[in-house]
C-alpha cells in the first residue's frame, strides 16, 4: 500500500498506514492473515498429506514429526486437512463478504441518498433482520432452501447430463454461500446508509450539485469514496465474523459436510474422541481461535487507523 | 409518557407478525410436503396410499391457502398450541416445555454473570485509561469476544483434562446448584462479558470528561464516591441499551454450549429438529427466539426515558 502513495506524502491512506503500524497487535493480526491467505492459496502445494487419504494403520496417532497434528481417526494428516480447512474457511468467508456488499452498499447507498419511501422500507426490513437471531435464521434459511437447490441441481444434471450438478459439495457451498450473504448484508446497508446520510449535506456535494453533476456521478465520485474508510473497517470485521460463521454452521452439520475438510467439522468430530484424543479436538480449536482473534485485532487496529476522530 | 408506551406496542406488535410470517413462509415453501413425513411414522400400513394422502391433508388442514394456514397456525400459537412434530408426533409445547427451563436458567445465569462481571471490570479498565491494567482488561476482552463457544468450550474441557482425574470432567445437566454448572456458564459468559467490558469502559472514558465528575474531584470526593456516585449512572443507561444484543450472543451462544456440554435444553433441541428436518419444532424455536430479542429491544425502549429524562421529552414530543 505505501509503494502505491509514494508521490502523495501526507494522503489518507499513508496516515493510516502509519497508524496501523504502530498498532503491534494490529500488525501482529495482519501478519497472521497474511499466513492465513498464503496458506489459502498454495495449499495444494503445502500439503504434506492428500487430506483425504487414509492411513488404517495409522489411525489417531499423536503428533510426531511425520505427523505434526497428528491423524483422525480415519488416519488422514490433520495438518493437510487443516490447511484445506483454511481454504474452506477462505472462499466462503471472501465470498460471502462480497456479496452481502455488493447487496447493502448498493441498497444502503440508494436508500441513504434517496431517502423517501424505499429508505423507511429498508430500515424496516434490516431492523427485522438483525432482530431475529443470526443462527436460528440460517438455520431456517439453511433447512428451507435445501430442498429446493437439491431439486434444482437434480434437473439441471437430467437436462444437461453435466456431472457437475451432482456434486454434493458445490450443493452445500451454494447453500452455506447464499444463507449467509442473506443474513450479512443489513450491516453493511446500515452504515452505508448512515455514512451516505452524514455525508450527503457536505458543503463539497451541495458545491457539486450546484455545478450542475448528475446524482449517479455525485454519488459514485463525491459520497461513496469519502465513506469508504468506515466500510473496509466493517469488511476486515465482516471476513472474520463470516468465517466464525462457516465454522459454526460446519460444526452444527448444516455447512460444509465431510469429507471436505472444515475448521468447523473437524472440531464437531474432535469432541466425539477428545477424551481419548484431546489433540484432534486442539489442533482445530486453537487454530480457529487464533485466526478470530487475529481478524479481530487487525480490525480494532484498522478502526483506530482510519477513524482518528473516533480516537481520544 | 404513557402515549410513547402505546406507540411503541402499537409498532412492536406489526413487526412481530411480519418476523412470524417471513420465518413461516420460509418453512412454508421450502420444507417440502410435510404429509410425507407424517405418512412415514404412521403406524403399520407405509404403502403410498393417495386416498389416505388426501384425508390426511384435509385433516390437518395442509390443503387450504398459505395465508388461511398461517392465519391458523397464529391462531394456535395464542392459545398455546405449536403444532406436532413431524418425527415423533408429540407435541411440540411439550418437548419445549421440558427443554426451556435449562435454556432459561442457563440464560438468566448468564445475564447475571455478565452483570456482576463485566460492569466492574469495565469501570476499572475506563478509569485507568491507556495503562497496563486497562490493557490487559481490554486485551482480554477481546479475545473472549473473538473465540467462539463451541472454541473456548471445547478448549477449557481439554485444559481441565489434563488437570482433573479421567472421568471426572463436568459434562450433562445436573441442575443450576451443581459444580457441572459453572463451565457452561462461564463459555455462554464469555461473549456478553466481553461486549459489555468495552461497551462500559468507552461510556465510562466519556463520562469522565463531563465537569460534573471534574467538580467532584475538585472538591475532593474519595475516587472510589466519585466512581459509585457520579460516574456508574450515567454510565448505566448505554450499557443497558445493549440488552437485545446481549441476548442474540447468549441466543446464538446457548446452542453449541448445550451441544458441547451435552446439556438438554433448547438449543440441543433445535440442532436434533434440524436434522431431522422437524419444521414444526425449528419454527417455534425461531419465533420464540426472536420474540425474545424484539421483547429486550422493547424494553429497553421503555425504560430509556426513565433512565434518561431528556430521552423522554425529545422522544415524546416526536
Amino acid at each position: 500500500m505505501s509503494a502505491v502513495v509514494e508521490d502523495k506524502p501526507n494522503s489518507l491512506w499513508r496516515d493510516a498506514w502509519r497508524r496501523l503500524r504502530r498498532n503491534k497487535l494490529a500488525v501482529a493480526g495482519l501478519i497472521i492473515i497474511a499466513a492465513l491467505v498464503f496458506v489459502a492459496a498454495f495449499g495444494p502445494w503445502l500439503t504434506p498429506y492428500d487430506f483425504l487419504s487414509q492411513d488404517l494403520d495409522a489411525r489417531n496417532l499423536a503428533p510426531s514429526l511425520a505427523h505434526p497434528f497428528g491423524t483422525d481417526d480415519l488416519g488422514r494428516d490433520v495438518l493437510s486437512r487443516l490447511i484445506y480447512g483454511a481454504r474452506t474457511a477462505f472462499l466462503v468467508a471472501v465470498i460471502v463478504t462480497l456479496v452481502a456488499l455488493l447487496i447493502g452498499v448498493v441498497l444502503g447507498a440508494i436508500a441513504g441518498f434517496y431517502g423517501g419511501f424505499f429508505d423507511k422500507a429498508l430500515m424496516w426490513v434490516t431492523d427485522m433482520t438483525m432482530s431475529v437471531p443470526q443462527l436460528l435464521l440460517v438455520v431456517v434459511i439453511n433447512a428451507s432452501l435445501k430442498q429446493p437447490i437439491t431439486l434444482w441441481m437434480e434437473a439441471r444434471y437430467m437436462e444437461t447430463m453435466n456431472p457437475i450438478y451432482r456434486n454434493s459439495a458445490l450443493i452445500d457451498f451454494v447453500l452455506v454461500f447464499g444463507s449467509m450473504a442473506l443474513i450479512s448484508w443489513p450491516p453493511y446497508a446500515r452504515l452505508v446508509r448512515a455514512q451516505v446520510l452524514s455525508i450527503r449535506n457536505r458543503p463539497y456535494v451541495t458545491a457539486a450539485r450546484a455545478l450542475g453533476l448528475t446524482n449517479r456521478i455525485i454519488l459514485m465520485r463525491y459520497v461513496m469514496p469519502n465513506a469508504m474508510g468506515s466500510l473496509i473497517v466493517a469488511v476486515s470485521a465482516g471476513l472474520g465474523t463470516a468465517m466464525v460463521l462457516e465454522s459454526a454452521f460446519s460444526f452444527l452439520g448444516i455447512g460444509v459436510n465431510p469429507p471436505t475438510p472444515s475448521w468447523g467439522n473437524m472440531i464437531s468430530d474432535g469432541l466425539r474422541v477428545w477424551t481419548n484424543y484431546p489433540h484432534l479436538l486442539l489442533a482445530p480449536a486453537a487454530v480457529l481461535a487464533v485466526v478470530t482473534v487475529a481478524f479481530n485485532f487487525l480490525g480494532d487496529g484498522l478502526n483506530d487507523a482510519l477513524n482518528p476522530k473516533g480516537q481520544k | 409518557m404513557f402515549a410513547y408506551i402505546t406507540r411503541r406496542l402499537l409498532l412492536w406488535i406489526p413487526s412481530v407478525l411480519l418476523v412470524m410470517l417471513g420465518v413461516y413462509a420460509l418453512a412454508f415453501y421450502g420444507a417440502g410436503d410435510p404429509i410425507k413425513l407424517i405418512f412415514l411414522r404412521a403406524p403399520g400400513d407405509v404403502a403410498y396410499d393417495p386416498v389416505k394422502v388426501e384425508a390426511i391433508r384435509e385433516q390437518a388442514g395442509l390443503n387450504q391457502p398459505f395465508l388461511v394456514q398461517f392465519g391458523n397456525y397464529i391462531w394456535n400459537l395464542l392459545h398455546g398450541n405449536f403444532g406436532n412434530s413431524l418425527t415423533s408426533g408429540r407435541s411440540v409445547w411439550a418437548m419445549i416445555s421440558a427443554a426451556a427451563p435449562i435454556s432459561l436458567m442457563l440464560g438468566l445465569l448468564a445475564m447475571l454473570v455478565t452483570a456482576v462481571v463485566a460492569i466492574p471490570l469495565g469501570m476499572i479498565a475506563g478509569m485507568n485509561q491507556n495503562t497496563r491494567l486497562d490493557y490487559s482488561i481490554l486485551g482480554t476482552a477481546v479475545t473472549l469476544w473473538a473465540i467462539p463457544a463451541y472454541v473456548a468450550g471445547p478448549l477449557l474441557m481439554v485444559a481441565l483434562l489434563a488437570i482433573l482425574p479421567k472421568g471426572s470432567v463436568p459434562y450433562g445437566w445436573g441442575g443450576v446448584f451443581s459444580v457441572k454448572i459453572i463451565l457452561p456458564l462461564l463459555v455462554l459468559s464469555f461473549q456478553p462479558i466481553a461486549l459489555i467490558v468495552r461497551q462500559t469502559r468507552a461510556a465510562v472514558i466519556e463520562v469522565m470528561t463531563e465537569d460534573f465528575v471534574r467538580t467532584a474531584r475538585a472538591k475532593g470526593v474519595p475516587e472510589h464516591i466519585v466512581a459509585l456516585r457520579h460516574i456508574l449512572r450515567p454510565v448505566l443507561t448505554p450499557v443497558i441499551t445493549q440488552l437485545g444484543l446481549i441476548m442474540i450472543t447468549i441466543v446464538n451462544g446457548a446452542i453449541f454450549v448445550e451441544l458441547v456440554f451435552g446439556l438438554p435444553g433448547l438449543g440441543r433441541l433445535t440442532v436434533s429438529a434440524l436434522t431431522n428436518s422437524d419444521f414444526p419444532v425449528i419454527l417455534a424455536i425461531t419465533l420464540i427466539g426472536s420474540f425474545l430479542v424484539m421483547a429486550s429491544n422493547l424494553l429497553v425502549d421503555l425504560l430509556y426515558p426513565l433512565l434518561d429524562p431528556r430521552a423522554s421529552d425529545a422522544k415524546g414530543g416526536r
